[in-house]
């Protein structure tokens, strides 16, 4: 919120995402320091920006999806596998270079994914989640059951680096500026679609999808397009991922991963784009700080067995949902405005 | 022939083993309507108290089994407190997005608790298979399948008949109507997660008997799924059909199609039985039909 006299003249002033000359020198300044991190930290830091901005992607799917369309999608993991299944498939057996894979691999993420928004026809509300589920379980069946040759069975299977126009990508810093551009794109596009006129069709359904019929909103044809959007990001996300680590197999895509990226959204806080990434960076870095953390905790205590590590990964992703749904529903994203405000009035309320 | 009715037999009591653990979805929604992800975790728990007092602690089956039930319903009662007495009030999507983090809490406490080691369960019902000429019935199955129906039936009763049953069938109908008419809707959701802990333990005892336990138990929960959305939601009574429908495609699919197959279509089946299901009547057989109002 603008302090008392400063107001837009124009819709596109109005709808501006960088709103003073300082917005645009923080994001500049920023961008700029992503840019040069690989100069300026060690290759474990890049590599877990790396595998952070690939979340980012698939949860701003996500957020898009459950946040801003209010379309619970418990199998967001699913549609990520689909996504870099369709990646490793196409580099690796029909050897299509990187350009095609990819957006081929959002493609095809986005089309498993319209099948079950197309359920929205009959279905609402968490009955809708439980077609996601059923996804999620379906997806692990046809990899693990159709024949080897197809999509390697448990196996998984392995792809060449990507290159684009004789580039190889395949040190971690030159994955880490792929990622970077296609995230930043990515995010680019989250914001253009929060803004648009599909983004406020989205928010109406979210808040009450009666009532959006009753204006004239295509209802069903929201709720698919809204798994559409957030599936061709997953399959995005997935299809970096694929290129990221070289191997893709199915436990890298189970219904506990759909559930951290709910966790992500939720932190961040529902809704919002700037949540998404703001919730994939707190979360990441949590559970690297327990990764970290924890085996030296257990030599500290000898009471403490190895296992603590992975059960207070559970308690603490199943605390964060619970306890961030009961004192803040809204998320970080809420607080930082809050902060925001009160420092762009200061000293006055308002 | 023979195998055939084997198939179909076991295809109907293993389908009333899954309408026992959807009972624990379908009595929390009918009391709360708050749709429970965490059904197949709260089943885990239920049977880890069960092996904990019985092999754990040595009590005898008579002290064990209450014991066992006791803690289940002092556990549900504590999710209870802890979560959904904070959020009446709040939007059901609140409430239901928490037993997604249960889902995962439960988890860890479980693996705090009791460690990720295979344990052995406890023999609760005979091991040994009733013999009929070529038929051959699992008793633990059997006594559970009748306990199952007994139950049901019960709980259809109670839900629909009396009149603590039908205060909170209003609750789970509309929450902001049933606190303006004088119900308690966190009495509700208290009982409604006590009963949903303590039958969830018993499906435990009844899925795991002479088992053994760890935590990959918790996938019934999902196996579950289809049986309650066959049913529809809210119905008690028609979770026995609906199971026993589950069962026998799931057990005839298994049984003809996974060699043709090869793999275990059988037990994706339900979940495709669902999705069919969700199309083409998504409140289920005997769901309620909700009218909307803006």
């Amino acid at each position: 919120m603008d302090p008392a006299g400063v107001f837009a003249t124009s819709f596109v002033r109005d709808q501006a995402l960088i709103r003073t000359r300082k917005q645009g020198i923080a994001l500049v300044l920023f961008i700029l320091v992503l840019f040069g991190l690989p100069l300026l930290t060690d290759v474990r830091t890049v590599a877990v920006v790396t595998s952070m901005m690939i979340t980012v992607v698939v949860v701003m799917g996500l957020q898009i999806n459950t946040g801003l369309a209010g379309q619970i999608n418990i199998g967001q993991a699913a549609f990520m596998g689909v996504g870099a299944y369709a990646a490793a498939l196409l580099a690796s057996k029909a050897h299509w270079p990187f350009w095609a894979a990819l957006p081929a691999a959002g493609v095809f993420a986005a089309l498993f994914g319209l099948v079950f928004g197309l359920t929205a026809v009959r279905i609402k509300g968490f009955y809708l989640a439980l077609t996601t589920i059923a996804a999620q379980i379906l997806f692990h069946f046809l990899i693990l059951t159709l024949p080897q040759k197809w999509f390697g069975g448990s196996n998984g299977l392995t792809l060449d680096p990507a290159s684009l126009f004789g580039f190889t990508f395949n040190t971690d810093t030159r994955i880490y500026y792929l990622s970077l551009v296609v995230t930043l794109v990515m995010i680019a596009g989250a914001y253009g679609i929060a803004r648009s006129r599909h983004g406020r069709i989205f928010a109406a359904v979210r808040d009450d999808d009666v009532a959006s019929g009753m204006m004239g909103i295509n209802v069903v044809r929201t709720k698919a397009l809204a798994f559409l959007v957030g599936a061709f990001y997953a399959g995005i996300g997935g299809g970096l991922w694929a290129y990221y680590v070289r191997f893709v197999s199915i436990d890298q895509f189970t219904l506990i991963h759909s559930i951290w990226f709910i966790a992500m959204i939720i932190v961040g806080g529902m809704g919002s784009v700037t949540g998404a990434v703001i919730g994939v960076v707190v979360i990441r870095f949590a559970q690297e700080w327990i990764t970290s953390v924890g085996p030296t905790l257990v030599e500290k205590f000898s009471f403490l067995s190895g296992d603590i590590v992975f059960a207070s990964m559970n308690i603490f992703l199943g605390g964060v949902i619970a306890g961030f749904l009961i004192f803040e529903p809204r998320g970080l994203m809420h607080r930082w405005n809050i902060m925001k405000r009160s420092y762009r009035m200061w000293p006055y309320p308002y | 022939m023979v195998d055939f009715l084997n198939y179909l037999i076991n295809g109907v009591l293993s389908g009333l083993l899954y309408a026992l653990i959807a009972m624990g979805f379908v009595v929390i929604y009918r009391a709360s309507k708050v749709f429970n992800f965490a059904q197949g975790e709260l089943v885990v728990f239920g049977g880890y108290m069960v092996w904990w007092t019985v092999i754990q602690m040595g009590m005898p089956l008579w002290l064990g089994l209450p014991v066992a039930f006791l803690s289940a319903a002092i556990f549900g009662l504590l999710i209870e407190r802890v979560f959904f007495a904070r959020l009446v009030g709040e939007s059901v999507f609140s409430m239901v997005m928490v037993t997604i983090g249960l889902l995962i809490l439960i988890r860890g406490v479980v693996l705090v608790l009791f460690g990720p080691q295979v344990r052995a369960f406890p023999i609760i019902f005979p091991i040994e298979p009733l013999i009929w000429g070529d038929l051959i019935v699992s008793r633990t199955l059997l006594y559970g399948g009748l306990l199952t129906i007994a139950i049901g039936l019960g709980l259809s009763w109670y839900f629909n008949r009396t009149r603590a049953g039908l205060t909170m069938t209003a609750v789970a109908e509309d929450h902001q109507v049933s606190m303006s008419m004088g119900i308690s809707v966190q009495h509700s959701i208290a009982i409604a997660w006590v009963l949903g802990s303590v039958l969830s333990t018993l499906g435990a005892i009844v899925h795991l008997s002479g088992r053994s336990i760890n935590m990959m138990s918790s996938d019934i929960g999902l196996a579950a799924l289809p049986v309650a959305l066959l049913a529809g939601l809210e119905s008690l009574a028609g979770l026995l059909l609906a199971g026993v429908l589950i069962g026998v495609v799931q057990s005839l699919a298994s049984a003809y199609l996974d060699p043709l197959v090869g793999g275990a279509i059988g037990s994706v089946f339900p979940f495709i039985v669902m999705l069919l299901m969700l199309l083409i009547r998504p409140t289920g057989m005997f769901g309620w039909k909700t009218i909307e109002r803006v």
